[in-house]
């Protein structure tokens, strides 16, 4: 003990460090660990030598180095890469977040590494098959909405990875280059909890499959892509039946041995079901097999499947339970209705556009009231629709009053209330007075700067802000720069915003973790001034081919201690 | 026009969708009132347009068919792409693996269809003039034209059908069922026996009558 003994009537005796360390290696909350570690220096290090979890939400605000170096007991790492807006083509390919820097350096830091999940990040079939050859005690690999790898690289994970216990492949860019990669795992893994290959393109071997389920008889996680028919679907559930989420594939087609009533026998079998999601073309007719599972679910993603009104009504009836709710416009305003109706413990609801560039067809406001009203715990609503009103959202906030997320996004941009055609300024404000826990907001529609002095002004626990076609001046920024204190993430893209409005929140700025402005009134030079004026700050420029060079058409501004990128792709340019 | 041979140069599907817009209006919707920097949906038109419909050179990107409509020879035929669409990149803000899976499944059917005719299932699309809600039907599970029609019916009629049966096919409902076939050309069903229309059809369309030029 570095500090003992001491005579100093107003110091706590020191506990022993065996004790602390013993304590601390119990605790796995990462806000409690900072907490910790505030405390004095022997706490920093008795809680470095301790984690097991660490979480990287930007994988540029800090090197693998300095993240080795300062917790050396690491076996398990969230890593996340490109800014949100990648996923919507604004970020050019090869941008970077690649994840090889972090495996070269893990390996020898973190050689008995388990688990490893990445979201957004660049990961080719040599950095995966580096993974499997190289870290004997890994089990757990999670990728969302990563790119740069094929089939070839999960066959190295399914060959080498001997203990592997998790698969989870979701909304990737992947090559599925056929191949039948399922079968490279071997015949004696038998540790598998959770397979998810719902994202894959190609056929798996089928036998292989029924083979890989038989023998993981920890198997609770099992989601299946489209090629996986509704007759081999059931033969799964014989075999496990222990499963809590299943991804049916597109549960569609002709059952060729059996029929609906096996099928829904094969389903009461699986008494711990919770999760289901699929369905990409749902045969209605094998529907209501679902029906002995429906009771305990909590959460239905039906945001692939075409149905209508009547149609989700009919499942509803049977989902007295669920709490999480994905759907695609498709059931209208006349399929919410029945949300409210039936689902009286909803928390949270997404419902996604069928075809966005259809605008009689969606959702309006009414659909969103009607949830509101009949569903008073609702917290996370994601709604993509046509057309809203200030009326609604008002009274949807008043229903709910409890919203943590709230993310409208009405269609077409600068579009008015469509009743009385004014801008939806109200309509946000009312959801940032009332909802005062509110913690991640997406505007959208018609919006003056009035919508953003209400956010600032209200919005005191907001973290994640997304704007898109708003505001008439830098005021609106400003409003928010300085009027939220806990803001981490802001994201705008095509407002009126220009240099004042991003050196208006120099404090700010390095309270957040980042912050994205693209087609805004941004030039190089006040791109210049705030990395100036900020050390602590990487500014950087993505570079339009044929763009004006004094303009900075799309600006990545992030804290780091890494200092400037050294992988930076020409078009990159860090000031 | 510069903007349509624009889209057209790079070769790549996904600028088709761009060109429903440029046929459908005439102009490309500029309506975004914000001329900043390089914003707004004609700058862009050499980009990807819409999220579901992108493409990452790195990943097995989907083209969208749908596209596929407008240009073709079928004035004859009404198209369903909707007025006044905004082409602006990565808007509305969906994730493009959200909607990929299904289209990926109608364009591998085009390829496997002849192979696994037997085993497998042939989904197209169905569209009703004046319904905005497009349908998907399972060719394979239908053995006839009547048991087609009668699906039909049923999808969009509803339960109490009090058209009949096969007045989709016969001519005598206000409605006739015509399909694209490979070419892109509109066709009259019926007209073909059942297996050779399987093997050509790639989507199906529910036109009023007095639309149809015999």
């Amino acid at each position: 003990m570095t500090d003992s003994g001491s005579t100093d009537p107003t110091r706590i005796p020191s506990l022993p460090e065996v004790f602390l360390k013993r304590t601390f290696s119990l605790i796995n909350s990462t806000s409690d660990r900072n907490s910790l570690s505030l405390v004095c220096k022997d706490w920093y290090n008795y809680e470095r030598l301790t984690r097991r979890h660490v979480s990287i939400r930007n994988c540029y605000a800090v090197t693998p180095e300095i993240v080795a170096a300062r917790f050396p007991a690491i076996r398990s790492v969230s890593l996340k890469g490109k800014p949100r807006f990648s996923d919507f083509n604004l970020v050019p390919e090869d941008w970077g977040a690649d994840i090889q820097p972090w495996l070269s350096v893990f390996v020898t830091a973190y050689p008995l590494l388990e688990e490893l999940r990445l979201k957004r990040m660049s990961v080719c079939d040599d950095s995966l098959e580096f993974l499997a050859m190289n870290f004997d005690a890994f089990k757990a690999l999670s990728m969302l909405s990563c790119d740069g790898f094929s089939t070839i690289g999960l066959e190295a994970i399914a060959t080498h990875c001997k203990n592997l216990t998790e698969l989870d492949i979701q909304e990737n860019g992947v090559a599925d280059v056929g191949g039948d990669w399922l079968s490279f795992f071997p015949e004696n893994l038998t540790s598998l909890e959770v397979l998810n290959f719902a994202n894959l393109g190609n056929e798996v071997s089928f036998d292989v499959l029924e083979s890989l389920v038989s023998r993981s008889k920890s198997l609770r996680v099992l989601k299946v892509n489209q090629k996986v028919s509704l007759d081999q679907l059931r033969k799964l559930l014989v075999l496990a039946p222990q499963l809590t989420e299943l991804g049916t594939g597109t549960f569609s087609g002709d059952l060729v041995s059996s029929s609906v009533n096996e099928l829904e026998s094969a389903f009461s079998k699986c008494g711990n079901l919770q999760t289901l999601s699929g369905f990409w073309d749902p045969s209605l007719l094998y529907i209501p097999a679902l029906y002995p599972v429906c009771g305990g679910l909590t959460f239905l993603n039906l945001s692939y499947s075409v149905l209508g009104a009547d149609e989700l009504e009919q499942i509803l009836t049977h989902c007295k339970l669920l709490t999480r709710l994905w759907v695609l416009d498709t059931v209208g305003d006349k399929g919410l209705e029945a949300v409210g109706s039936h689902c009286p413990l909803l928390e949270e609801l997404r419902v996604y556009p069928d075809d966005p560039l259809d605008q009689q067809s969606g959702v309006s406001e009414s659909g969103l009231v009607a949830v509101s009203n009949g569903c008073p715990k609702l917290h996370y609503i994601l709604y993509f629709c046509q057309r809203m009103t200030n009326a609604a959202i008002v009274a949807v906030a008043q229903n709910c009053p409890n919203f943590t997320h709230f993310r409208l996004c009405i269609m077409k941009p600068h579009e008015p209330d469509y009743l009385t055609n004014e801008p939806m300024d109200e309509a946000f404000g009312a959801i940032v007075k009332t909802c005062v826990n509110l913690q991640r907001l997406s505007v959208s529609g018609l919006l003056t700067d009035l919508a953003f002095e209400y956010i600032g002004k209200y919005a005191k626990n907001l973290e994640t802000l997304s704007v898109a076609f708003a505001g008439n001046s830098d005021a609106g920024m400003e409003y928010v720069m300085r009027g939220c204190p806990k803001l981490k993430r802001l994201e705008i893209r095509d407002c009126p915003f220009g240099d004042s409005a991003l050196l208006s929140g120099l404090s700010q700025c390095e309270s957040m973790r980042s912050l994205w402005m693209s087609a805004c009134n941004l030039t190089m030079n006040g791109c210049k001034k705030l990395a100036q004026e900020k050390a602590m700050l990487n500014v950087e420029v993505i570079k339009d081919e044929d763009g004006d060079d004094s303009l900075a058409n799309k600006v990545y501004v992030y804290r780091t201690v890494a200092g400037p990128r050294k992988d930076a792709p020409p078009f990159v340019v860090t000031l | 026009m510069d903007a349509n041979s624009k889209t057209m140069l790079k070769g790549d599907h996904d600028m088709l969708l761009a060109k429903v817009y440029d046929d459908d209006d005439g102009e490309i919707e500029l309506g975004l009132g914000l001329s900043i920097g390089g914003c707004g949906g004609l700058r862009k038109s050499e980009e990807d347009l819409m999220p579901c419909c992108s493409s990452s050179s790195s990943s097995d990107s989907v083209k969208i068919p749908k596209s596929k409509i407008v240009g073709t020879k079928r004035r004859v035929v009404e198209s369903v792409s909707p007025p006044n669409a905004t082409s602006v990149v990565g808007w509305p803000p969906i994730r493009r693996g959200h909607r990929m899976p299904i289209l990926a499944n109608q364009i591998k059917s085009e390829q496997e269809e002849l192979s696994k005719i037997n085993n497998r299932h042939l989904s197209v699309k169905v569209n009703m003039e004046g319904t905005p809600i497009g349908r998907k039907v399972d060719l394979y599970a239908h053995t006839s034209y009547e048991m087609l029609a009668q699906t039909l019916e049923n999808m969009f009629y509803g339960t109490h059908n009090a058209l009949g049966s096969s007045r989709l096919l016969n001519g005598t409902s206000d409605f006739v069922l015509t399909y694209e076939d490979k070419d892109g050309d509109c066709m009259l069903v019926g007209d073909v026996p059942w297996q050779m229309f399987l093997g050509s059809v790639k989507r199906l369309r529910i036109l009023r009558n007095t639309n149809m030029q015999h």
